[in-house]
């Protein structure tokens, strides 16, 4: 038994798995950014349930968000497709991550920026976007870059919510063949070259960044 | 079977296997991790660049990944008997292990270099140095990543209810089912799960004040 046999009974799944990181990927850092502003910059209001959002959505097993999303939201009448429900679950953990990262690079901007920035007549909304977050961005990379690594490998659980992911293709193959070590080994592997490529990708951005950005040596 | 009352009670039944894997679990790792940080910085170079394999594996496959893994792969291999417990303990203590080997080997890096130099100076051993001078301070600098790695673990234990282990997950899974109040039974299951991590960052937090040594560790800048 070929092991890379089992490789074309996979591609739909890994396919399911990469278009499923495809969309809750920038939904979780969207999420993040705009959270971890709002607990920066919000009024107070707004500041405590972006604080309570980040505490519960990272205290509570990730299987149990999709199952509230994908199993108890439709008694209240919200019926989520298998696809919405995952993207839905990954991108709101992950955006609760990525906001914490984004909020503590936020915090570690001198005050003086926007100080200065509203002395040369910025609005603070402005200030925020042109002057803050663009640092704060490039701080938060290594924190967001890790976040997102962990959202590769979570990404397997959409299987819970019946989805045919990677994870899901492995299992359905290795019920049919019994060969359930192999499977799984080149299942966790495609994942380990996924983690992979993308921490590689990551170390590029980084160093760009680094050489591009003001401040971060400072 | 269908107050929130009766549901509390089928939950909390689960929750001492989850605390027993959550426990067999960062136990594992933390036993394992420890050498493992050591030998990652003082390790000769053959068991390094085994390390690293190891390393690339435990923190490159998803945690469900490693559970199936070990849970079907080799415990259906002919002749192994694996219970689904010991499979999750293993499954998570092991990825647990090369988390943790990272954190200590990071924290080894935080302790100033003199500080060897000194203490094999004065004629400690390697051993006894480290023993002596260097973990008691590193593994203070790892205190607040181990909380969060207690948080990362104490979630993935919900992961082993796909093996068959009876935690709080699988018991919520089955209330979900029989008492048809799906919502409440998640909710109640997501509250107890948030109690069980800021209880932990909380023992966590009091751990780092209780081991505090003034003039070393943050309030000092690490010493360097």
């Amino acid at each position: 038994m070929n092991w890379l046999e089992l490789l074309p009974e996979l591609l739909d799944g890994w396919g399911m798995t990469l278009r499923l990181l495809a969309v809750a990927m920038p939904l979780g850092l969207l999420l993040g950014a705009l959270i971890g502003t709002v607990r920066v910059y919000g009024p107070w209001p707004l500041r405590a349930a972006a604080g309570l959002y980040q505490s519960v959505l990272r205290g509570v097993p990730l299987v149990v968000q999709l199952f509230v999303l994908y199993y108890a939201l439709p008694r209240t009448g919200l019926l989520l497709t298998p696809f919405a429900a995952a993207i839905l679950g990954f991108g709101m953990c992950s955006g609760a991550y990525h906001s914490e990262y984004i909020r503590s690079a936020i915090s570690s901007i001198p005050r003086g920026q926007m100080e200065a920035a509203r002395a040369v007549g910025m609005s603070r909304g402005q200030a925020v976007r042109a002057i803050i977050l663009p640092q704060a961005l490039r701080r938060a990379v290594p924190g967001c870059g890790n976040e997102l690594v962990y959202l590769v490998k979570y990404s397997s659980l959409a299987y819970l919510v019946t989805l045919v992911d990677l994870m899901g293709a492995g299992r359905i193959e290795a019920n049919a063949s019994f060969r359930f070590f192999e499977t799984f080994l080149v299942v966790g592997t495609i994942y380990l070259v996924m983690v992979s490529i993308l921490r590689a990708a990551l170390h590029v951005l980084q160093r760009a960044w680094r050489r591009s950005s003001v401040g971060l040596g400072a | 079977m269908s107050d929130l009352g009766s549901i509390l009670a089928v939950l909390l039944d689960g929750l001492g296997t989850t605390c027993r894997l959550l426990v067999c679990s960062l136990g594992l790792g933390f036993v394992l991790g420890l050498p493992i940080g050591v030998l990652h910085v003082f390790g000769p170079a053959p068991v390094r660049v085994l390390l690293r394999g190891f390393d690339l594996v435990m923190r490159g496959f998803p945690a469900i990944v490693l559970l199936f893994l070990l849970y079907f792969g080799i415990g259906g291999l002919p002749g192994v008997r694996l219970g689904s417990f010991v499979a999750a303990a293993l499954a998570l203590g092991l990825r647990g292990a090369a988390y943790q080997g990272q954190l200590v080997r990071g924290a080894l890096g935080m302790v100033p270099p003199g500080q060897l130099d000194a203490a094999r100076a004065v004629g400690l051993s390697l051993a006894g140095a480290l023993r002596a001078v260097i973990l008691p301070q590193a593994l203070r600098f790892a205190l607040p990543a181990l909380g969060n790695e207690y948080s990362i673990v104490l979630k993935d234990t919900s992961l082993a209810f796909t093996v068959g282990v009876l935690e709080m997950m699988s018991r919520a899974k089955f209330l979900a089912v029989s008492s048809r109040r799906i919502a409440l039974v998640y909710g109640a299951v997501a509250i107890l799960y948030w109690v069980l991590t800021q209880a932990g960052l909380l023992g966590v937090r009091a751990l780092e004040r209780g081991t505090r040594i003034p003039g070393i560790g943050a309030d000092a800048g690490g010493g360097a």
